[in-house]
């Protein structure tokens, strides 16, 4: 039991109490998985990753996170708090609200700082953080400055130097481009291999494969329609279509036009 | 047709100015002097020399304080002229109101030094007046000098960790670092609202439409600033604030610093003496 790290029994959540954004969750996540979650826009992602973070709290049902129940009480409790956020990190969606300081710097170092850790600490991490995502130059620089690229790397350095054993990120890899998205997975990977669960929130079909263990699909109802090995689900088509993420695709090959199903994961390989 | 882009200059003269003047850290990134000085001890030597500039008694003294300003800014790589423009725009914004009256008798009676006659009023221009009002003048242009050299040579989020040495509380400074932080994420999401409406629109917009135009935005930008609000909150929270803000400190003073921190000890003593 010792190896759950967060199980969600029968969740509901709903913004404003009429707004539903999840409806009957259940889930078990294990030390060291990767986990990605897919599903259309809607369908209650960012929810569920806020939940796990601890930023939300269930309306009905329960979230426990390392057999503890997970509740709001629990936060004003300096130590849990203290405890939660060191081994649990969470890169937003939008860089830009994750990026609020005024420089790159003081953003990577807001999370150690604010946890506690030692000034040699966290300077020892920063360096090591800077060289592995190549952002030294972007240091001194006001967050509005960078590119989008470059944003998601310093929001995803922020989380890192914390060093959390569960990294939950939404959307790592929306709008970048495929060399800093190839960067991004390979990072992910490698936290993955020294022993952290990784749990992410993704449309982008390609990087499924790799990034996960399980891959649950949230569907328009709130709730999870399917779970299961990355290959599985990909080659459930019917699937894919209902939850808007596949779509039928038309294209020329010298004078023909073919209309085929198409999914933004193995690119062109389906038959003509 | 002077109203067509009335709603476009308006919004963009605003924003361009908004980012030259919040955003352009293009000289406080040369290689100068002041630019080479810790930021601490350049903000607690020129509080002193506006200190010196308020309390001095003699004219001489505030042209002495403002050329040794123009020497700074020469020292420290910014065009001369370029200083000027960006002083000068303040001053009548400061002190011209105020001071063109003084010169007159009816406000500083004196020594009459031209007379007009206006409609049949008699408008004299004393000695006293102009004294005065040159007095005025200088201590403004002298002041605002200093502050603009100060910040146009700091980095801004430099001057604001600075402003923890005047014992202004961190959560202030911080506030008001993500004040500036999330200026320049609306003033982007201003100019796109703007430039999307206008490839929908075109350019011809009707004044009244302009109106409503600029009306939409504000509120568009209050529901996004709010939204942003609870976002960064949880973003913040999600890194383990608690409510207590804290700083990363980092400066280093140099031996460079402490030379021109008693350098402007000495000069201020040996003003005052005087």
């Amino acid at each position: 039991m010792e190896d759950i790290i967060f199980e969600l029994k029968d969740v509901y959540f709903s913004y404003l109490g009429k707004f539903p954004a999840l409806s009957g969750i259940d889930i078990k996540i294990d030390k060291g998985q990767k986990i990605s979650i897919v599903g259309a826009n809607g369908s209650g992602k960012s929810s569920f990753l806020q939940l796990l973070d601890g930023l939300i709290f269930a309306d009905k049902g329960s979230v426990s996170f390392c057999s503890q129940e997970l509740n709001e009480k629990m936060f004003d409790d300096e130590k849990f708090s203290n405890e939660f956020r060191r081994r649990v990190g969470f890169v937003f969606q939008n860089p830009d609200i994750q990026l609020f300081c005024p420089t790159v710097k003081e953003d990577i170092v807001f999370g150690p700082l604010h946890l506690g850790f030692k000034k040699s600490l966290i300077e020892q991490r920063l360096e090591k953080l800077i060289d592995c995502l190549d952002i030294k130059r972007l240091l001194d620089r006001s967050p509005y400055q960078l590119s989008i690229g470059e944003k998601r790397k310093v929001a995803i350095a922020s989380t890192l130097i914390i060093e959390p054993e569960i990294l939950i990120l939404d959307e790592p890899t929306a709008g970048l481009d495929p060399q800093t998205t190839r960067q991004i997975i390979d990072l992910l990977t490698d936290v993955n291999m020294e022993g952290k669960t990784i749990i992410t929130a993704t449309h982008d079909l390609h990087i499924v494969e790799e990034i996960s263990d399980i891959v649950y699909v949230f569907g328009r109802m709130k709730k999870i329609v399917k779970s299961g090995s990355p290959h599985e689900l990909l080659d459930d088509i019917a699937l894919l279509k209902e939850n808007n993420l596949m779509h039928i695709h038309s294209h020329r090959h010298e004078d023909k036009t073919h209309i085929h199903p198409h999914i933004h994961w193995s690119h062109h390989t389906e038959e003509h | 047709m002077i109203n067509r882009n009335f709603v476009e200059r308006s919004i963009l003269g605003v924003l361009s100015f908004l980012q030259d003047s919040f955003f352009s850290q293009d000289i406080s990134l040369r290689n100068g002097f002041l630019q080479s000085l810790d930021p601490r001890i350049k903000l607690a030597t020129f509080l002193l020399f506006i200190l010196q500039i308020l309390f001095a008694k003699s004219i001489g003294l505030l042209f002495f304080l403002y050329a040794f300003c123009l020497v700074l800014a020469v020292f420290s790589k910014i065009n001369l002229i370029f200083f000027l423009a960006r002083t000068w725009i303040f001053i009548p914004l400061f002190s011209l109101f105020i001071a063109v009256p003084a010169i007159f008798s009816v406000f500083s009676p004196g020594e009459a030094l031209a007379v007009w006659n206006v409609l049949g009023v008699k408008l004299i221009v004393t000695k006293q007046g102009l004294d005065s009002a040159l007095f005025f003048v200088m201590r403004v242009l002298s002041s605002v000098s200093f502050a603009v050299l100060l910040s146009i040579t700091t980095k801004h989020f430099e001057l604001l960790k600075v402003l923890r040495i005047l014992k202004i509380p961190q959560i202030f400074v911080m506030t008001l670092g993500i004040c500036y932080r999330y200026v320049y994420l609306f003033i982007e999401m201003i100019q796109n609202s703007y430039l999307a409406i206008k490839s929908r629109v075109g350019s011809f917009t009707h004044q009244k439409k302009g109106q409503e135009i600029v009306a939409w935005n504000i509120a568009s930008l209050w529901k996004r600033s709010n939204y942003l609000n609870e976002a960064v909150y949880k973003a913040m929270l999600s890194r383990g604030y608690k409510g207590q803000a804290l700083a990363w400190e980092e400066f280093k003073i140099k031996i460079k610093d402490l030379f021109w921190l008693f350098s402007v000890i000495l000069l201020t003593i040996a003003l005052n003496l005087k």
